[in-house]
């Protein structure tokens, strides 16, 4: 295929991945690198966080999905990301429904009104 | 910087601050499209699993071999703004490849009854029949039939998984959709903090302009 795209990658609970992956998302590269990580009760914070970076790492992913619970346990590595390629996206998980004021692009986007950008 | 010049930048701003309200409303619609759809998927999901088996539909059932279905084209703006569309592979591009791999293997067959000039029609049959057998292995290995995801939970899935898999397949195209509008509300946001900095400036121009001080 001329110009192939790029590809979504997701960090989510079971349901989640399942769910994306029915759609068509999912890729095992040459190197059996998935680009998407199902988080357990077990997954630790560490190993979400470097998959995460190695997702932003890799130039073949357009857009990383993520559940706002696991945005949540690392904050600061989305703070921290601010090109907008990737584009990361918070979706709501099974227990945890979608909450506006924690995700971090609106929270920039309010950042507009605060005291300081009226000075 | 004359009194018309100043009021004209000052509308550019409001006009840039209602664009950046009308992208955050449509940004929160299409929020709101998006939560609903995921959460018909994980309910299609839940079904098929209540009919399938509750250990069915698990991470444990995805292939050993995962291709891509769906693309994402990114493209990058003038300023500063990315766009991004989906593309998804078409399943049909299979049974399109399966109909001509029959008919290049039927004329590869040596007709019996041959008129005239049977030498350089037979050589140039077998070279077509050579070529249709060169190409087809290299497509079936690239096309391999089993890539959708819904074969890898059986071959006859409930209705519901494939409802699930519709739910999943709308929420890409719209997840694409909200990673534009994403970059277009942060550099809109970006246009219009750097336009606030400029407006004590103006003010105070405007203030000077107008001695007689025509409030707002």
């Amino acid at each position: 295929m001329a110009g192939r795209g790029k590809l979504i990658a997701v960090i989510g609970d079971e349901d989640t991945c399942t769910g994306f992956l029915l759609g068509g998302i999912g890729e095992l590269n040459k190197n059996r690198k998935p680009n998407f990580l199902v988080v357990e009760k077990d997954t630790s914070v560490t190993e979400i966080e470097e998959t995460f970076k190695s997702f932003l790492a890799r130039n073949d992913i357009g857009i990383i999905l993520i559940n706002q619970f696991i945005a949540e346990m690392i904050r600061h590595a989305i703070d921290a990301h601010m090109q907008s390629i990737p584009a990361v996206l918070e979706i709501p998980s099974k227990e945890h429904p979608y909450d506006a004021s924690k995700d971090s692009i609106l929270r920039r986007a309010k950042g507009m009104f605060s005291a300081e950008d009226f000075r | 910087m004359s009194v018309t010049e100043i009021e004209e930048s000052f509308q550019l701003l409001d006009k840039k601050l209602l664009q950046f309200m009308d992208q955050l409303e449509l940004l929160e619609e299409k929020r709101a499209t998006l939560n609903s759809l995921i959460e018909q998927g994980w309910f299609s999901i839940s079904k098929a699993r209540y009919s399938m088996g509750n250990k069915q539909v698990s991470a444990l059932q995805y292939a050993s071999e995962i291709e891509p279905q769906v693309h994402v084209h990114t493209r990058k703006l003038s300023s500063d703004e990315s766009v991004f569309c989906t593309e998804r592979l078409s399943q049909n591009k299979e049974s399109d490849v399966a109909s001509v791999e029959d008919i290049g293997s039927e004329e590869g067959i040596r007709r019996r009854n041959k008129p005239k000039d049977f030498g350089e029609k037979e050589a140039q049959q077998k070279t077509s029949g050579e070529k249709a057998s060169k190409v087809t292995p290299g497509k079936r290995s690239e096309q391999n039939p089993d890539q959708d995801p819904l074969r890898w939970f059986g071959i006859l899935v409930p209705q519901s998984l494939k409802q699930a898999q519709m739910s999943f397949k709308q929420v890409i195209d719209l997840a694409a959709e909200i990673a534009t509008l994403q970059t277009a509300v942060l550099n809109t946001r970006q246009q219009l903090k750097d336009d606030m900095k400029n407006k004590p400036i103006l003010q105070k121009e405007a203030s000077a302009t107008q001695p007689d001080g025509v409030s707002d």
